[in-house]
């Protein structure tokens, strides 16, 4: 038997065509945001309120993962700003390779802003480099303040986390102060904002965070 | 959850490492996989059997070696092992920590036979690239 080397990560394809991405993105001038939760949190209502918010200041354009159906692209693409849909066809999140191909159908060099909206799944989105500038979650508070302390590497690997539905808390016992602490342990800077796509409550403070992470990266911040 | 995509690419890094070595039947392949890590062992080992068949590799023994998890403080700069990453230092009480271990998913040997029959090029990354041994559902 003659033992052979091979000492090679198995998301090294993956780091290298989201390079790849990140450069691509670079060039376009375009702020690319990867947008995580678990499925049902409520991304898509969110991005629909965004769009309506956004559409007027900032050239938006949204990539959506799902496994099956075009529904959340139909959804977004209502509210007047390009989508583009990928089905995965049973993987459960969006690797650099998938964002790569849905580019040629979306223009970077055409938009500000690009949201990537992920497979709905609170687990595996968080494992692949995508080349976004950040990653940005969705904790619905109806999940449980217990999810960074269970699922803690898209806690980890987010720049923001939007507690969301914070509409219902009066019906909850979520504990907000717990599932930020918890959250912030494992990952010290990271921002939170408090929303509701209901009431309307935090949405202006997420379009301002959105304008404010284009501009700083378009100006190298 | 996305064991099987992580088995073919397994797979793939095993039978193109062979094939560079003469193409021989490939007996075990040994990986780290943290405690981080989103991949569950055993739907690995499942998804990795039947992602060889049909390769240099079918049959051969994956070793799986788990890497625990290691933190270190961000209050006292203790490093050590803890069973989670919101568990407290053990030293200053802190909670959580920065990874120094346990994200890894790697693959880092392979024993191959040093005698006997070379394995075609129909072993090797075509049979995997036209979904080998998987079933229809999972093929690309």
């Amino acid at each position: 038997m003659i033992e052979l080397t091979i000492e090679r990560g198995l998301l090294d394809d993956n780091d290298r065509a989201a390079q790849v991405n990140r450069d691509r993105f670079r060039k376009a001038g375009v702020y690319v945001l990867n947008l995580m939760s678990g499925p049902g949190a409520g991304k898509t209502t969110l991005l629909e309120q965004t769009a309506q918010r956004l559409r007027d200041r900032l050239r938006m354009g949204v990539i959506v993962g799902d496994i099956q159906t075009s529904r959340d692209a139909d959804r977004i693409g209502r509210h007047g700003v390009p989508v583009h849909q990928i089905n995965t066809g049973g993987g459960c999140h969006l690797d650099a390779r998938m964002l790569e191909a849905a580019l040629d159908a979306m223009d970077p060099a055409s938009l500000d802003l690009l949201i990537v909206e992920n497979v709905g799944n609170l687990v595996c989105p968080a494992e692949f480099d995508l080349g976004e500038h950040d990653k940005a979650m969705v904790l619905s508070v109806t999940e449980g303040a217990d999810k960074p302390a269970k699922y803690p590497l898209m806690f980890c690997q987010s720049r923001l986390m939007i507690l969301g539905k914070v509409d219902l808390l009066p019906y909850l016992d979520f504990d907000c102060d717990a599932a930020i602490a918890d959250a912030r342990a494992l990952n010290p800077g990271l921002e939170v904002l408090r929303l509701s796509s209901k009431t309307g409550e935090g949405l202006e403070a997420w379009t301002d965070w959105l304008v404010g992470r284009w501009r700083a990266v378009r100006e190298g911040r | 959850m996305h064991e099987v995509v992580v088995a073919q690419q397994i797979v793939e890094a095993v039978v193109d490492t062979s094939l560079r070595h003469g193409g021989r039947r490939v007996r075990v392949a040994r990986m780290v996989l943290g405690e981080l890590a989103c991949i569950d062992p055993e739907t690995l080992t499942f998804a990795f059997m039947v992602a060889c068949r049909g390769t240099c590799a079918e049959s051969c023994l994956l070793e799986i070696r788990r890497l625990p998890l290691v933190l270190r403080c961000r209050e006292c700069g203790a490093e050590g092992q803890r069973a989670g990453p919101v568990e407290p230092c053990s030293v200053c009480g802190a909670i959580g920590g920065d990874v120094l271990q346990g994200r890894e998913i790697r693959l880092t040997t392979i024993d191959v036979d040093d005698a006997g029959e070379a394995c075609g090029k129909e072993a090797g990354i075509e049979a995997i690239m036209s979904g080998g041994g998987l079933p229809s559902r999972f093929r690309a």
